[in-house]
This record gives C-alpha cells, structure tokens and sequence, in this order.
C-alpha cells in the first residue's frame, strides 16, 4: 500500500509559540468532532513560551484513530518560521494558507510547490481583523472561518465553540463572530471533507492521555496527588488541581520529587491512595523512595511520562526511553512492577489497575506513559469501565485476633498480611533496614535471606496474576510488529488501513501493557510461527527487545526503532513496510 | 517546669510499659538518646495517646536505631527524608499523632529544603531534632553544626564551612512552634515534647544532645555548664518571633532552651486546603467514597 492512498484528511496550524496555535487547533477540532467526524489532535511545540514553532494537527478519517501523519492536505501558517519548518509534509495538491504579507519563498520551496502542486493563498488576516475592531489574535477567527469554509464545515459548529470559549467576554465575542463571518466569506479554496459523519459523534470528548490518568485515578479512589511541575506530566497535576473542588483530593505542589514521592508513600502507608508523576529527570529523584517502599512492602504508585532524554533533552517532545529506568530505578532487589499505557483508554484503566497491583503485592508500580499519550488529544465517547477497589487488608474481614500476626510473616507466596497503623492489631516498625518478621533490625544471615526470598518470591506470583500481551490482528501474517506504548495505535491503525485498502500484506502486532515483570510464554508462541518479527520502539536501544532477549534469548533481527523525539507516524510504518517488501 | 507528673507513667488509657520494647537498646553508654527515648515515652503517656494512635517516624542516625525500641507504629525510612514522608502519613490520617526524628546530619545537609518547605507548610507533626553535632552513626564527620576549629573524622583540621545555628534557621523561617531542650534534662524535654505535640501546627523541638564517644567538644558537662530555662526570665514573652531570634543566638555562653516560640495564630496546612473545608473524614476514609465524580468530570469536556 501506498502512502498516498491513505485514507485520511490532515489539517496542520504552524506558527510560534503565543499565537494562539493551540486554541486555534482545538476549537477546529471540536467543531469538526461536533460534525460528526472521527478525529485525532496532536500538538507540536518547543520548550518556550514566546517564539520558536508550534503545531497542531487534526486527522479525520471514517474510523476511529489514535495517530498522526506524518504529512498534511491543509498547512495553515502564521509564521515564516512554521512554513519553512512545515512546507514538506504538505502532500501533493496540498494547500498551503499563510498570512504573511511579503514572503519571497526559497528556491528549493519553490520548487517544492511547483513539484507537487501546492497551491499557496495569501490571507491578509490581520488587516481583516482589524477591520472588525479585532486585534492579531482574532486573526486566527479570519483563517478559521476561512477554513470552515475550504472543508464544507457548517460555519455554526465553529461558532458554538467559539461562543462557548469566550462566553465570560461578550465584547470581544461579538468581533470574534464577525472575523469568523468575514473569513468564512472569502471563498479562497475548495477541499470538502468527504468523511463519514457518525451519528450522535457530537457527545463523544477531545481529551488528552493526561485527563484519562488524572480521571483514571480518581475513579480508583486516589486521595492525594503529590508532584514537581515537569512537562509531560504537569497536566495531571493542573487538572487535579483545578477539579479538587469537585473530588476534594489533595492536591500539593511538592518541592522535589524527592519530597512528592515521600509524601506519597507516607500517605499510601497510612492508609489511602496517593500517587505521584513526573518524566525522566524527577523520576530519577525518586528512585530512593522505590527502593524504601520495596523492603518496607509498602504500595506506591508513581506515572513516568517520557520525553527524551538524557538530562533536560527534549523537554516537549515524546520517547519511550525510560523502560530500563523504570525496571532498574532503586538500589536493591526487591520486586516491582512496570505497566505502560497506550492510548486513552488504557491510561484510563491501567492507572486503576496500578493501584489495584500495588495494594495487592505491597510494592511499587510504575505507570509508564509518553508526551505523544499525555498530551495526544483523544476522540472518545465513554470513560472505560472501572475496576473494582479491593485494598487487599486483614482488617477487611474484620479481623480482630492479634495472636500470631507479624507485618513481615514468612508466608508461602510472599505476601505478608498487611495492616493499618491506626488499626487495633499490633504494632509494627515499617523497617528500611533489614528486618525480621515484626519488623525489628536483624542482620543475621538467616534472616536476610529468608525475608528477601520472601519478597522476591513475589515476583513469580505477579507474572502468574499478569494478563499476556495482547495480540492484535489475524496469526497468519506477514509482518509481526511486536512493541509497547504508543505506536500501539499507529500500528493498528496501519492495519485497519491495509484491510480496508485490501492489502495482500497483512500485518498483526503484539502489545505489551504489563511490562515487568516480562510474560514470554504467548511471545514466544507467536515468535515461532511468525513469518517476520518486527521490534518497534520509539527508542534507540530497543529496550523491550534487550528485555525479551534477556529473558528468552531470542533476538530481533529487524527493529524498527524511532528516536528523534517525533512519535511514529503512520507513513513510518508504511515506509518500513513497502521498502522491505519490496526490497 | 521539673515537677515529676504522675502521669509520665501512668494516665487513664496508657502507661509508660504500653510503650515498652523488649528490645536492648543498641547506643553508647552514656547516649543522649535513652534520655529523649524516656521523653518521649513520657510526654505520650502524659497526654493519653495510646500506642496504636501514634507514627513515629525515624530518619537514618543514631535515633533510628531506636526505631524498634518502643511501642507505637512506627516507620524507619531514608537519610534526610523523615519530614516529607512523615508528612504524608499524618496528612492521610489527622487522627494519629505524627512524630518524626532525624539528626543534625540528615536534617542540615540532605534533608534542609524538606525542612523549609514543612514551615513553610506548617505540617500538623512535631519534628524531634537529635543535635548532637556530628554524624554519629558514621563514626564521626562533621555536620553542619559543628564548631569550627575541632578535628572530626574527614576533617582532620576542623570544618572548612561555617556553624549553622539550627534553631535560629527555624525561627527565621517563622516556624509555628520553635523549642530548645538538653538531653540531659528529661524533665524539660517532656513537657517540650508535650507542648509540641499539642501544638496545632509543624512544633520544631531542637534537642541538644551529648555523643559521648565522636563529640568531645560539646559534651554533656559543656552544655549543663551553659543551659538555661527561658522559663526562668522575667521578661520572655515566647510568642514574640523577634525576642525568640535574638534569645536563640547565643550557643557558646548562656544557651536558651525551653518553648522559645508559639504562634498562637497557627494555621495547619491541613486547616490551609479550601477544597478540604467541611470534610470531617480522614484521606484513609475516603478511598471507596468519590469515585463517580470522574463521569462528571468527563461530561464537562467538549
């Protein structure tokens, strides 16, 4: 199959950070979502707050989508910087908008234009809104309106969004409306969508992977969140913030990360659910706190939203770099446990079920994510359904009998009773030396080895609780992508685009949720019939393969591995697809 | 203050040997530790906190060996860190009394941007600092407030850094309840514990502490022969912040301990949250009772 066929329509705003790209994009978003289309949103933007370039893409196609192209039907730009960034991931016949009053394109953009046909409109957007007492921001309503009227978007879907945005400020509205008329009538171009409309589209949500773990974790019954701003985790922590009226969470700005995961664990220890998140540079603050929380046995639960690293990296754009940080953070051995979401539904579920693990094997969970998952703008009707609390206590029953009871009991499956402080049972000391059944120091021999066998025992009893990867797609295939994270939709979503396009190549991809400890057995059923095992991984490493190789010996041959800080887009895949069938 | 209270040992629901341990204490002879240990055992029973209604949380040191040498809940957590997490636990749970320790190692080098931060905060948990001048526990090296001048192991020529005055940090910061009190006055100590934890607010107790094998300078003898009770003075007035800085200073000649200072305003971070006010249940409560508030949020979005 070829890109070009691709049955998809890309819409990209470019510009410089302040522009108001971002709103720009969304408001488009929600009137086409509104209009009954299937959308995905995804953001681009640098680590700044003035300047730079800034993107925001919308895909519409018949079916629901959760991924990006790499490239774009209508680019939409307010800067020069943004078309010179921009300009090649139009498609032939593309269109290209720009409001720049005295542009000389380049030679080689020129000739880009020509080649492949662009056609290239000048909207004097900033005179037009003037016109109607607007200033440079209510530009954007001219090329909105513009736009609304290129794709054949019902100009009132656009202006009920924009009437709801800017409810609180009449004045400015009214000039919002009139720009947004005034764009709509200048009649530049003609790209109708040609999209299926779904019934009843309109109640479904444009809602980041951020939302879904901060949504996510209030339905498990977490009570306080503690952490350090650090994009792209800070969004859990400004929305929980902002809805804490409403679940009544704690919600504390801690002054380190070192501090937010203290918090959370003393939190966790006394009794309710806490968790904390951050990316790569905090997450290595907290690694300490992992290693106490797997001798004392108590649950926490952090979410490591990647970016690339190392150091600050590329602190707004997405990796999934930080598996082996998350199986190896903390000094030690002690058992943990590495999930990994992959869209919004999963982060939705797996944040609950991070809780539910935790508890239940008293230790720590990681909830891995990424910028292209946290801020992704997800096209979605219902929340997920949630799991059941269970806290995994002695004192669930009632228990009263103290008799017997020991925090640290040597038990058969390594997991120890646990219980309360507060509670009437006897006392313990949550020990972060080494310690005897009660909890009291003991550097015998004996006794460190049996209470580390003890907990390592538990690890075994994870990967027997441990669903399989998830194998999507027919078992006879030609491909068999195998990965974790966020190419998980970009790769279904090639497939949905190969069946529906009839493709002689069929493709299935094997997913990984649930990390560490590693499930094999299903891999390795598949891996010995499958015709072409592929790794892919938004990393330079592999580190899922490395892990797999580890574990069974099995070695990839062929990785597809992505690591410039972009996501997989779905021309990524269909490139290493044709060039290696066909080669 | 000096009166010997009953009910040290004995009160309606608890008695000192409800905090008893089995376990044989592990410090030196003559350690300022078995004096604070018997402290805070008293100032518990003496305000009638039974021993499944206290946390007590230890920091790496010398005090954290005694971490399974009483009664209580208890957690013995990381070097530097026994504010935060500590914290964290009284704030999921505001109806256990919340005690964390931690020396002048953990607290003045890893642990000092915890300890800003929890004034700052005014955390509901009384912070006990062991001050004994040195990391004792790794046989020695100086700390942050170690005198200038006195050979200590890895600084065989004295400290190159200046002396920090602990208690005079705190009070710059304005903490709610700032004391001072001598290992070698049990007495004294208790009932500064007892105000501390009756304090509504983050109550620093600063406890200057004899190490009779790796401090030779400050000794037991060096500080009888300078503490004074500032409940002594006729003219102290401890909520005053200022007159509290000024009497906090002096560490080389005539040493003030007692309550030094009492914001009788304090406001707890806890009392801090608008979106916490009229909830009358703990965060350990709570786990089973908003979970639906997630479909209404969602409903929200566009």
């Amino acid at each position: 199959m070829n890109p070009s066929e691709i049955k998809r329509f890309s819409i990209k705003f470019g510009g410089e950070s302040g522009q108001g790209i971002n709103s720009l994009g969304e408001i488009l978003a929600k009137a086409l979502k509104n209009s009954g289309y299937k959308i995905f949103g995804y953001r681009e933007y640098p680590s700044l707050i003035r300047g730079g370039y800034a993107s925001y893409q919308i895909d519409i196609a018949n079916d629901s989508i959760n991924s990006s192209s790499q490239f774009c039907d209508i680019l939409v730009c307010s800067s020069r910087r943004s078309v010179y960034q921009y300009l090649r991931d139009l498609r032939p016949h593309g269109l290209l908008i720009h409001t720049l009053t005295a542009v000389s394109f380049k030679p080689e953009e020129q000739e880009f234009i020509k080649l492949n046909n662009i056609r290239v409109k000048y909207i004097d957007a900033l005179t037009l809104a003037k016109e109607q007492g607007g200033n440079a921001l209510m530009s954007n309503m001219i090329l909105l309106g513009a736009l609304s009227e290129i794709v054949g978007l019902d100009l009132a879907a656009v202006e009920h969004i924009v009437s709801e945005q800017f409810a609180d400020k009449p004045k400015l509205l009214e000039i919002d409306l009139k720009c947004l008329k005034v764009g709509h009538e200048l009649n530049i171009a003609d790209y109708p969508l040609t999209y299926i409309k779904h019934e009843g589209w309109h109640e479904s949500k444009i809602i980041t992977g951020n939302h879904a773990i901060a949504l996510g974790a209030i339905s498990a019954g977490a009570r306080a969140y503690y952490s350090y701003p650090m994009t792209p985790a800070s969004s859990i922590l400004t929305y929980l913030a902002e809805t804490s009226h409403e679940s009544g969470m704690l919600v504390k700005q801690a002054e380190d990360e070192i501090t937010a995961a203290q918090m959370t664990l003393g939190s966790m220890h006394m009794g309710t659910r806490a968790f904390t998140g951050t990316s790569g540079g905090g997450f290595d603050l907290m690694t300490e706190t992992i290693s106490l929380a797997g001798i004392i046995e108590t649950p926490i639960v952090l979410v490591l939203a990647q970016r690339p690293g190392p150091a600050t990296g590329l602190p707004t754009w997405t990796s999934a770099g930080d598996l082996n940080l998350a199986i190896h953070a903390g000094h030690g051995e002690f058992p943990r446990i590495v999930l990994s979401a992959s869209d919004f539904e999963s982060a939705y579920s797996l944040i609950q079920h991070a809780f539910d693990l935790a508890e239940k094997f008293q230790t720590a969970v990681v909830l891995l994510t990424e910028k292209q998952i946290a801020e992704g703008l997800y096209n979605v009707k219902d929340l997920p359904q949630d799991l059941e609390i269970n806290r995994y206590l002695l004192t669930d029953n009632g228990q009263t009998e103290k008799a017997g009871l020991r925090r640290y009991e040597f038990t058969e499956d390594g997991i120890s009773p646990r219980w309360l402080p507060g509670s009437d049972l006897p006392q313990y000391n949550a020990n972060g030396d080494e310690h005897d059944e009660i909890g009291d120091v003991n550097e015998e021999a004996l006794n460190a080895k049996l209470i580390a066998k003890k907990r390592m025992k538990k690890i075994e009893l994870i990967k027997q609780t441990f669903p399989e990867p998830i194998l999507y797609g027919d078992n006879d295939v030609d491909i068999t992508f195998v990965g974790w994270g966020s190419v998980k939709p970009v790769v279904n979503d090639i497939r949905n685009l190969l069946s529906q396009n009839n493709s002689d190549l069929k493709i299935n991809y094997l997913h990984y949720d649930y990390l560490f400890p590693l499930k094999t057995e299903k891999l390795l059923e598949i891996l010995k019939t499958a015709e072409r095992p592929v790794l892919i991984e938004n990393n330079y490493l592999g580190q899922l393969g490395h892990l797999i190789t580890a574990e069974t010996g099995f070695k990839f041959n062929e990785k597809l591995l992505k690591y410039d800080g972009r996501p997989f887009f779905i021309e990524d895949i269909l490139n290493f697809i044709n060039s290696s069938t066909n080669g | 203050m000096g009166s010997l209270c009953n009910t040290y040992f004995e009160n309606e629901n608890v008695s000192l040997k409800d905090y008893y341990s089995e376990n044989i204490y592990t410090w030196c002879t003559n350690c300022g530790n078995y004096g604070i240990a018997a402290a805070t055992k008293r100032a518990l029973v003496a305000e009638n906190i039974v021993p499944k209604d206290t946390f007590m949380c230890f920091d790496i040191g010398c005090n954290g060996n005694g971490s399974d040498k009483i009664g209580g809940y208890r957690l013995h957590g990381l070097h530097g860190r026994v504010i935060p997490v500590a914290t964290g636990a009284a704030l999921a749970n505001r109806k256990m009394t919340v005690i964390a320790s931690g020396g002048d190692g953990a607290t003045l080098s890893e642990g000092i941007g915890h300890l800003v931060h929890a004034i700052r905060s005014n955390y509901n948990i009384t912070f006990l600092m062991h001050n004994n001048c040195n990391y004792g526990l790794t046989t020695g090296q100086a700390s942050a407030s170690t005198r200038p001048g006195i050979p200590m192991n890895s600084s065989p020529d004295g400290t190159t850094a200046d002396t920090m005055n602990f208690m005079n940090f705190v009070l710059s910061l304005g903490a709610s309840f700032a004391a001072r009190t001598f290992s070698g006055n049990v007495d004294q100590m208790t009932e500064v514990i007892r105000a501390g934890i009756r304090h509504i607010g983050f109550s620093v107790v600063e406890i200057l502490q004899n190490c009779p094998t790796y401090n030779k300078d400050t000794t037991h003898e060096w500080y009888q022969n300078r503490v004074y009770d500032t409940i002594e003075l006729n003219d102290f007035d401890n909520t005053n912040l200022d007159s509290a800085l000024n009497i906090s200073k002096d560490m080389s000649e005539r040493i003030a301990t007692g309550i030094l200072y009492v914001n009788p305003n304090s406001v707890p971070f806890d009392q801090r949250l608008e979106n916490r006010k009229g909830y009358t249940t703990e965060l350990v409560d709570e786990v089973k009772s908003y979970n639906n508030v997630s479909q209404e949020l969602f409903s929200r979005f566009v």
